[in-house]
């Protein structure tokens, strides 16, 4: 019961006021008080983070030899055809493994903002369309892709077999030496880059501090939580219908939605979306449905089998964690809102023409307050941490080979 | 090859006394085993109860195979739907031809197609839904029956 909580709060005002109007100074801004509906609302989006749970699909999911390979793999800029690209070109540590531009640079232009990592485990889909259904599927195509990185099995297996660390990582790894004619090479070495990406989780966040006091009925822990991301946090709940989708402890719900961002492309063209990203899912050798799958029940290819494609996918985008929004600007699929206000200009003044006919229905302007924006803005910066999370970062090579356990 | 006496012991064999309790006493377990098994009409333990058309219809959804109530499905996640068709006290042989749930509110649907499997004495199992954003989900059963084809409803909030 949480009205025992409220209810000490609503003390606590009631003391705070007559100690106000006793000492003659100014009433303090009326606190915001959470009702019992609301805090079972708030304890839906924790705890944070969760708990470990391996991938049934990736043999190499918590394999101490396999994250110590993926992580040198992902640093390494000569898995690409022009030896200048690693993973973390785009994917930078510092910037919650994202690269602030507006869209992704590889060997060529991109068309889409690239995603940030941390926390990826938890996703159902992997990419702004939900291509892939994996996490070692999402990592092997930009490795592969000529627009991205341009690699290739052959260069892969001539990068570890020039490197006793890299190649004694692979044995331990995999049970056998990494060779480019082995057709499950290219797909272990995305095997163990997504091992590494799997632990990646960012730290407990303002707002984790604050659920956590509210569930725990900790009125002096809750006290410091800001009353702006209080007021914020209640329009995210309520009158926003923000938590609809964006919910649980990612929030998100891990599925797609139109919110009116555009979907043209340059020089001319159009971007499918979730549409599309069905389309190359299904047709993906690497999807869950398929041989590279580790988990013999296919228990995780639910979603896979079960995916039903739908006119109105058409310019859906992946509805995006909001966890460490913070070091990850721009945002949108095409990086087209530069600040976390301009994201909340978007909705308070969505633009209904622009929707699909027979897209989502609640989607209306907000029609915000100044004040109003300034609050749910404040209440999205507590969903980062205060401090970005320490990049982890071994120089690649460095790793010891047979692995310390 | 067995004898015609060995492969039919009982043919040409007089009725003795006894006999009647026997058959009674099998008809009796055969009967007990029967409804234990169909479970018809449904109990609360079979879930919301659905009736028309002189169908009842129960449904309880189930997450690793595990029974919970309704208003525990958690959103974004998948599950199944066990879903049983009576006929007052006994299987109606009345199948389940379709599932699915829209949010009206919303206008639209989910983003998966469950797949109906028969599983035996009336019952189904919908698998592959989900409910992927909170609010108001309408679940369509649609049953086929000898008497044709009937569609029930049911109301589920999701937080």
């Amino acid at each position: 019961m949480t009205f025992g909580f409220a209810d000490r709060i609503s003390r606590l005002l009631f003391l705070g006021a007559g100690l106000a109007l006793l000492s003659g100074g100014p009433a303090a801004a009326p606190t915001i008080e959470f009702t019992d509906e609301e805090i079972a609302r708030i304890a839906s989006h924790g705890p944070w983070p969760p708990d470990w749970q391996g991938d049934p699909g990736n043999r190499a999911s918590g394999n101490p030899a396999a994250i110590r390979l993926g992580q040198s793999l992902f640093f390494d800029a000569r898995l690409s055809a022009n030896g200048k690209l690693s993973c973390a070109t785009c994917h930078q540590p510092r910037s919650g493994f994202q690269d602030g531009r507006l869209t992704a640079r590889g060997l060529a232009r991109g068309t889409r903002n690239t995603p940030g990592l941390l926390n990826v485990r938890h996703q159902r889909w992997f990419g702004w369309d939900g291509g892939h259904d994996n996490l070692w599927s999402a990592s092997l195509r930009p490795i592969l892709d000529p627009r991205e990185m341009g690699g290739s099995a052959a260069r892969s297996a001539r990068l570890l077999n020039a490197s006793p660390s890299l190649a004694c990582h692979y044995r331990e790894a995999f049970g056998k030496p990494p060779t480019a004619d082995d057709p499950e090479f290219p797909v272990n070495l995305a095997k163990a880059i997504a091992a590494w990406q799997e632990t990646l989780v960012s730290p407990p966040t303002p707002f984790d501090r604050f659920r956590e006091a509210l569930t725990d009925k900790d009125a002096a822990a809750a006290a410091s939580y800001p009353q702006a991301a209080r007021r914020g946090l209640r329009l995210f709940l309520g009158r926003g219908q923000c938590a609809t989708c964006h919910a649980g402890p990612l929030f998100s719900n891990g599925e797609f939605g139109d919110i009116g961002v555009p979907f043209f492309v340059r020089p001319a063209g159009v971007d499918p979306g979730r549409q599309g990203g069905i389309k190359h899912l299904l047709a993906s050798p690497y999807n869950l449905l398929g041989d590279h799958n580790d988990d013999a029940t296919r228990g995780n290819a639910v979603g896979t089998r079960h995916l039903r494609p739908e006119h109105r996918n058409f310019g859906e985008f992946k509805v995006p964690t909001l966890r460490n929004l913070t070091l990850t600007a721009p945002y949108m699929h095409n990086g087209s809102l530069a600040s976390l206000r301009d994201v909340v200009r978007h909705y308070s003044e969505l633009d209904e023409d622009r929707l699909h006919s027979d897209g989502e229905r609640i989607l209306k302007p907000l029609m915000l307050s100044a004040g109003e924006i300034d609050d749910l803005v404040a209440f999205l910066e507590t969903l980062s941490p205060p401090a970005p999370p320490q990049p982890p970062l071994p120089p690649p090579g460095a790793l010891p080979c047979p692995a310390r356990r | 090859m067995k004898s015609y006496a060995k492969r039919y012991p009982l043919a040409g064999r007089r009725w003795r006394q006894g006999d009647g309790w026997s058959v009674l006493l099998l008809a009796i377990v055969g009967s007990v085993a029967a409804s234990a098994f169909a479970a018809c009409p449904p109990t609360v333990a079979d879930g919301a109860k659905l009736v028309k058309d002189g169908l009842q219809l129960a449904w309880r959804p189930v997450i690793g195979g595990s029974p919970i109530a309704a208003t525990a499905i958690p959103m974004a996640r998948h599950f199944a739907i066990e879903v049983q068709v009576c006929s007052g006290a006994t299987p109606s042989g009345a199948t389940l031809a379709s599932l699915d749930a829209t949010m009206p509110e919303h206008r639209h649907g989910m983003n998966y197609r469950p797949r109906i499997v028969a599983i035996g004495d009336g019952r189904f199992r919908a698998e592959g839904m989900m409910f992927h954003m909170s609010g108001r989900w309408q679940l369509e059963f649609e049953v086929q029956s000898a008497k044709g084809s009937s569609r029930l409803f049911d109301d589920v909030r999701v937080r």
